[in-house]
């Protein structure tokens, strides 16, 4: 495999999505590097998740292609896809009486075969996942009675069961508290320099800024801005894309940009 | 302005026809059901030219065509207040649980009923039509209410328990309708008469007995009609509305139940009357419960009514009973209808 | 909630301990064989399981041994083995050991339809029969008592009327068999024809024949022969394959289709399959036994709550639906009240026993 090939691991090709005959994204192209920390942001409705989605092979494309390490995922088998690739959606169905452990279990799916079922690997990849997440002691418990960030962190813990090089976070940090949420995102990035390619929808982009190494901007079903966070949060985009007069100013602490909106919240 | 004001937050604001419109199809609809009415005193056995109908409605006509259009007054009368009964209960289901496929037979009023019916011939003999409508009524209201008060109990239950509740004496009573049935020759003639739900073979008597409870059912849902509204919302939307959603909830289960059960005491368990004019309602008048109740009291006879003429001379001379010919009807009009659902998971 | 209670400082914790490594977790043994086979059963399913199938065994000896024609318990062991006395041989192979084995059968069938169908509709009060299929299978039944006694077999005008119910559902959805939602609608109003038209048939027909109909239409077991048994068994061997293929996407199913997409399961395509089998082995159950209310409903959750791992066991569902309807079937036989009656009408009865109990729960849940 070549160097240009091995280095993109997922992309877009002239990808359009939509749910019935409406399409929400049109024609976007986009290349993820392999070990990016890739954040995509946008305002409600400009396609992020949808896109998301479509990198999942949760989404079929209208038209297009998404290609995983260089061929198209819908030429491939679901479970050897799934591999090489995890995603974890919006708020998840839990199951009725389905202990943490159990759930972690679930990500071993496609490590398995019809007469194959546990392995040491499997076994070592749920503790790993367990102890990452730090949810080792609530191993036991069911899910259904956990508090919103614990619950996610099973959830995150199985799908790093899932043992992929590839993780897609769809808005993860939605519904948890601010603490709740840095906490996730650190291990994000831990998980980032260990070697897996991350993708996040992410809202917040101080947030956003803060992890990502590359930020794509949407806007209206098509890709706006793609670089670093200096690159593309600046007061012109965000004035344009979100229709937020602001200023940017370097955070304190990290250097990343941080939007501090005016208080006339009006722009073109 | 002050209208407005007070129920700023009705669901039918968006949606609701202008009044122009309502009182055109308000008129349209009365003219279709007296339309059903006329022909339901035409057609039968034999066809009485219209004429001749008219005349012997105002006594002019000679005593024949008289009595022949006087025998088809009680199936008319009693299709009108079945089909009205059966389409307000209907609407009061769906509105109060939230669901738009809920139908009167789930709280167990046709289970009651049936119930009631095989008991009775088990006990005293084979007994006449009327004779089944007085055991099936207090069954059917019976039922309704075992259901309603084990559902309800212990105050804020919601509507899983009240489905279950109907569910649980629907099918306790039914195992026991087929055991008696099947062991009991006379019960099982007059279940499988009865539950096949028809409007024939029945007199005035049998108007009379049911008309009571089913005008007390009205009445209770003319009284909570507004409330639905708020109710639509849900309940928390509807408390903070001001609405009182005990109230609302259990005075229109109540009415629901007894319009239900005089129906099917009277003319047997029927078939999508109650599923399918809300829906129809809903289509013309929008979502505004203060509009849908009186459309479904002129929509519900009329179906009733035309699908029981349809059964009368479909397959002349034999005559195909009413509960039949409304499932045959509904149920293509449902089929159809889900092709229209949203794509959805 | 405080933070450092929900989420113990991954800095501060020690690294997996080496003894629980390449061990499975408590509760679990794993079955293996060489290198190529290694399959993970929880102790807990397997004790229940291992209880279900002595309970069952008993019943299906009460069955044989009891009444006035049962076969004598200590004489049992010699006429299963082909000696004994030619009457007891008789009762064993003509009248009660078909009849038990059909009833094992129909009982397992229904369980893992019910287990598939609720689990890919997320529905713990489905079955096939909310789509039509019983229904249906009434119609067919009555056509068949109807318009063509003695040439058509009411159990074959069964068969052919649920399929034509199931085909009739699944064409007016436009999707097929793969929309739960869409699929329950569908059902409503083909049931409600079929039904109708049912209700017709009984209303019209002789008494007798009426009353031969209604029995059927109940679910019943009197009289199965050999025949019986080899249906019912021949469609759980045949679907065999496919259920052990389906056991690990629907439980992975049941995390909505986005999550077991990306777990490697290909949602769409798992529960159409599911669906259809779980309509196939209905279908096979409906037209050795009529429709049989509930069990179905019942088994899987009970086999739920008994086997406790928060997901649908399909082994554990058929072992439960085979129990229930070998006792549901001995109260009919021998029970002075229920005695002749069809075995469905005991199973309905049951039905509504087990809706109470779930009625009690959500009381219990409110009371909190």
């Amino acid at each position: 495999m070549s160097d240009d090939a091995s280095a993109s691991v997922l992309a877009a090709r002239s990808l359009t999505l939509g749910y019935g005959s409406d399409p929400v994204v049109h024609g976007v192209d986009l290349e993820i590097g392999a070990g990016e920390f890739t954040v995509v942001v946008g305002p409600n409705g400009c396609g992020k998740s949808t896109l998301l989605k479509a990198f999942g092979r949760v989404n079929r494309p209208m038209s297009g292609q998404v290609m995983l390490h260089g061929r198209d995922l819908r030429t491939r088998r679901t479970k050897a896809v799934a591999r090489e690739l995890a995603l974890l959606p919006q708020s998840p169905v839990v199951p009725e009486g389905v202990t943490v452990r159990s759930l972690v279990e679930r990500g071993r799916f496609a490590h398995h075969t019809l007469l194959r079922q546990w392995s040491p690997d499997d076994e070592r990849a749920i503790g790993e996942a367990l102890d990452l997440t730090g949810t080792t002691d609530l191993a036991e418990v069911p899910v259904a009675s956990l508090s919103g960030g614990q619950r996610q962190r099973a959830w995150v813990a199985m799908v790093l069961a899932q043992d992929t090089g590839v993780l897609l976070l769809d808005e993860p940090t939605t519904y948890l508290d601010i603490a709740h949420q840095y906490d996730l995102l650190q291990l994000f990035a831990r998980l980032h320099r260990g070697g897996r390619t991350v993708v996040a929808v992410l809202h917040d982009l101080a947030q956003a800024a803060r992890f990502a190494t590359r930020l794509v901007m949407m806007d209206g079903g098509r890709v706006v801005a793609d670089g670093t966070p200096q690159e593309v949060v600046t007061s012109e985009l965000v004035g344009d894309v979100f229709g937020l007069a602001c200023d940017v100013v370097p955070d304190p602490r990290t250097g990343t940009p941080l939007v501090i909106p005016h208080e006339e919240p009006v722009a073109g | 302005m002050a209208t407005q004001t007070t129920e700023p937050a009705s669901p039918a604001r968006s949606t609701r026809p202008g009044g122009v419109r309502v009182a055109l199809m308000f008129g349209l609809g009365t003219a279709a059901l007296a339309a059903a009415v006329l022909l339901s005193l035409v057609m039968g056995a034999r066809v009485t030219p219209p004429g001749e109908v008219i005349g012997a409605l105002t006594g002019a006509g000679d005593e024949f065509t008289a009595t022949v259009v006087e025998s088809r007054y009680p199936r008319t009368v009693l299709g009108i207040m079945a089909g009205a009964a059966l389409a307000l209960a209907g609407t009061l289901m769906q509105g109060i649980t939230r669901n738009p496929l809920a139908d009167p037979g789930l709280l167990g009023v046709n289970a009651g009923a049936a119930a009631a019916v095989v008991t009775v011939t088990a006990v005293v003999g084979p007994t006449s039509v009327t004779g089944t409508v007085w055991a099936a009524l207090p069954g059917a209201v019976l039922a309704g209410a075992a259901a309603y008060i084990v559902g309800t109990r212990g105050g804020e239950g919601g509507m899983v328990r009240l489905i279950l509740a109907g569910a649980v004496i629907s099918a306790v009573l039914n195992a026991y309708v087929q055991a008696v049935a099947l062991s009991m020759p006379d019960s099982f003639d007059s279940y499988r008469y009865w539950v096949v739900g028809s409007l024939a073979g029945r007199g005035f008597d049998v108007f009379w007995a049911a008309l009571p409870v089913i005008l007390a059912g009205l009445l209770i849902a003319l009284c909570v009609m507004g409330g639905l509204n708020g109710l639509a919302l849900g309940r928390d939307a509807a408390v903070s509305l001001g609405v009182s959603t005990v109230w609302v909830q259990g005075g229109g289960l109540v009415a629901a139940t007894l319009l239900a059960a005089g129906a099917t005491a009277a003319v047997g368990p029927i078939a999508f009357v109650g599923l399918a004019v809300p829906h129809i309602v809903r289509a013309m008048v929008g979502v505004d419960f203060r509009l849908q109740v009186p459309f479904a009291l002129v929509v519900g006879p009329t179906l009733l009514l035309v699908a029981d003429v349809v059964g009368r001379t479909l397959l002349r001379p034999t005559e195909l009973m009413v509960g039949v010919v409304t499932a045959f009807v509904g149920a293509p009009v449902l089929l159809y209808a889900i092709r229209r659902m949203r794509s959805t998971a | 909630m405080s933070r450092q209670s929900t989420l113990p400082s991954r800095s501060r914790s020690a690294p997996p301990a080496p003894e629980t490594e390449h061990r499975p977790p408590r509760g679990v043994m794993v079955l293996r064989l060489g290198r190529a086979l290694a399959l993970p059963i929880r102790r807990r399913s397997l004790v229940v399981g291992v209880l279900i199938a002595v309970v069952v065994l008993v019943c299906a000896a009460a069955t044989l041994t009891l009444g006035n024609l049962g076969v004598p318990l200590s004489q049992l062991p010699s006429v299963l083995t082909g000696g004994g006395e030619a009457t007891d041989r008789f009762v064993l192979s003509r009248l009660r050991g078909p009849r038990l084995i059909v009833a094992v059968g129909v009982g397992a069938a229904l369980g893992i339809a019910g287990a598939l169908f609720q689990s890919v509709t997320r529905n713990p009060l489905g079955s096939p029969d909310v789509i039509g299929l019983a229904a249906g299978a009434g119609s067919g039944a009555a056509v068949a008592a109807l318009l063509l006694p003695g040439v058509l077999p009411v159990p074959v005008g069964a068969l052919l009327g649920a399929g034509l119910a199931i085909g009739l559902v699944a064409l007016s959805t436009g999707t097929g068999l793969r929309h739960p939602g869409r699929l329950i609608v569908a059902g409503i109003g083909v049931a409600a024809m079929a039904q109708a038209f049912t209700h017709f048939v009984v209303a019209v027909l002789a008494r007798d024949e009426a009353t031969s109909l209604a029995t059927y239409l109940n679910g019943s077991l009197t009289a199965r022969d050999w025949e019986h048994a080899a249906v019912i068994w021949g469609a759980l061997a045949l679907s065999l394959p496919v259920l052990v293929y389906l056991a690990g996407p629907i439980r992975l199913g049941e995390m909505g289709d986005e999550i077991s997409e990306t777990l490697g399961v290909p949602a769409k395509s798992t529960r159409t399959a599911a669906i259809l089998m779980s309509v196939v082995l209905s279908a096979a159950a409906v037209s050795v036994a009529g429709p049989i209310a509930f069990v179905a409903l019942t088994a899987p959750q009970i086999a739920r709550r008994l086997s406790g791992a928060g997901g649908p066991s399909l082994v554990l569902s058929a072992a439960v639906g085979a129990l229930l309807l070998v006792c549901a079937d001995l109260v009919v036989q021998q029970v002075p009240v229920g005695e002749g009656l069809p075995v469905g009408i005991v199973t309905m009865g049951l039905g509504g026993i087990y809706l109470g109990h779930l009625l009690i729960r959500e009381w219990r849940k409110g009371s909190l």
